[in-house]
């Protein structure tokens, strides 16, 4: 879904919650950097190839495979480091 | 999911219900106020609060940020969207909140170009696609959501995106939890922390609760076994006699929150002498707007909003279910004239609303304990 298309296409992605509430907190896998502190990231096992572009400015340096916490479009935290 | 399915164990969730049972004190009330919405959904949701004695109550807190927005600013953003130049872009719960005169919904039913978004950073790329418009991003939440709001500002001033605005409304959660506090409506014993509000700002800013009134507070992540535990590390604190901050969700939160968004939060924001808050009225210093430093970017700025206070309709209970002294179901209009499909009030219109939350889950096991 491309953003600010209509609001009732609702990608299967999107569970119930609010996007505005803390309960949007999802655990998403970094797929890829893409530069200026951004990267594509998508939840374990998701079907919604090729994921979404988080902001990971707050989250210090990482890099593919890491696991990140993920608020309104930013990692708020890094949870897992991807084995080296 | 990793970091999520451990979290709903049924047979550990059982052991930790019998763990709280052994513990509470059979003679006595406990009221346990959860502070985030995202709470109040997980509980209803897995039907957590079945698994607590029947004299552990779990009260809702003000932390839905939809249901905290007056009908006042519903208006201000409706007045911003209906300019012609106007891209109006905002998350998805925020269209269904009514105004005094309709929705944001209406408003693009009637013509003004209001679109949903997932993240501001959304907004952003809408207003480079568009560039001959002016796109609004109506910024809403709690500290968690505000990063985000922060982080696309300095994306705009760094690239020059000069026709991206904001209309703020970020709002912060110490405040309302010290008028809480100091309302003689309510009596609480402890409360369950919001956890992805101190992924940002750390546990510390919640030391005033067992310092300043005496309660234990525990940041809780929102996995139903997190929210169990926590209320047993609650109760645990009320026997031994202990009152301090608990930190059950320390897998995600330092207890120092992350200092680069604190960081970002302070270049991009400052605080609002005052904000309405529905059903808690006026608190002071509990809002941010955008700094000197990014006033170019500020819709309320740019455009003239009427900035009226609007009462709430007469028959909407929000500010009681807000502050926790009555529960949903005892709403008059609850699950009849007002339901998430026709909202009267917003505590029915976002799903971490309590209102929404019990319509969609815990009503049904009210029905059995009815029956």
């Amino acid at each position: 879904m491309s953003a600010g298309s209509d609001f009732r296409d609702v990608p299967a992605c999107v569970d119930e919650h609010c996007i505005t509430c803390s309960d949007e907190g999802l655990p998403l896998r970094i797929v890829a950097l893409e530069g200026d502190g951004l990267a594509r990231c998508l939840a374990d096992g998701s079907p919604c190839e090729p994921g979404e572009t988080v902001d990971v400015q707050l989250v210090g340096d990482v890099a593919p495979g890491d696991l990140v916490l993920v608020h309104a479009g930013v990692a708020l935290a890094l949870l897992e480091v991807a084995d080296a | 999911m990793r970091y999520v399915d451990e979290f709903r164990d049924a047979e550990l969730g059982r052991v930790v219900s019998a763990e709280i049972a052994a513990t509470v004190d059979a003679g006595r009330h406990y009221k346990i106020m959860e502070v985030c919405g995202g709470h109040t959904h997980s509980i209803y949701k897995y039907g957590v609060d079945d698994l607590l004695p029947p004299n552990v109550e779990l009260v809702h807190g003000p932390g839905c940020p939809v249901c905290v927005i007056p009908m006042g600013r519903v208006d201000d953003g409706i007045a911003v969207a209906r300019n012609p130049e106007v891209i109006f872009t905002c998350f998805g719960d925020m269209l269904r909140v009514p105004g005094a005169h309709g929705t944001l919904l209406d408003a693009k039913a009637e013509g003004a170009d209001v679109r949903m978004v997932y993240s501001p950073l959304d907004a952003l790329r809408i207003a480079r696609e568009n560039p001959d418009r002016v796109v609004v991003f109506f910024a809403i939440g709690f500290e968690t959501t505000a990063p985000s709001t922060a982080l696309t500002l300095r994306r705009a001033k760094a690239e020059g995106t000069a026709n991206f605005l904001c209309l703020c409304n970020h709002v912060t959660i110490v405040p309302p939890l010290r008028a809480l506090l100091e309302s003689p409506d309510l009596q609480l014993d402890g409360f369950i922390g919001p956890g992805h509000v101190a992924t940002v700002v750390g546990a510390r800013p919640f030391e005033f609760i067992p310092h300043d009134y005496g309660k234990p507070i525990v940041v809780s992540g929102f996995e139903p076994l997190d929210l169990l535990q926590s209320v047993q590390m609650i109760m645990r604190q009320l026997a031994e006699g202990r009152c301090e901050v608990e930190n059950q969700y320390a897998r995600v939160v330092p207890y120092e929150g992350n200092t680069a968004a604190l960081r970002a939060l302070s270049e991009v924001f400052e605080l609002r002498p005052h904000f309405e808050w529905r059903g808690l009225g006026f608190i002071s210093q509990s809002a941010l707007r955008l700094s000197a430093a990014y006033r170019e970017f500020d819709a309320e700025v740019r455009y003239a909003v009427p900035n009226v206070r609007v009462a709430d309709p007469k028959a909407c209970q929000c500010g009681e279910v807000l502050k926790g002294v009555i529960k949903p179901w005892e709403c008059k209009v609850f699950g009849s004239a007002c339901t998430p499909e026709h909202a009267i009030g917003t505590c029915m219109v976002s799903p971490e609303g309590a209102c929404a939350a019990y319509y969609t889950y815990g009503r049904f096991a009210r029905e059995r304990e009815v029956v």
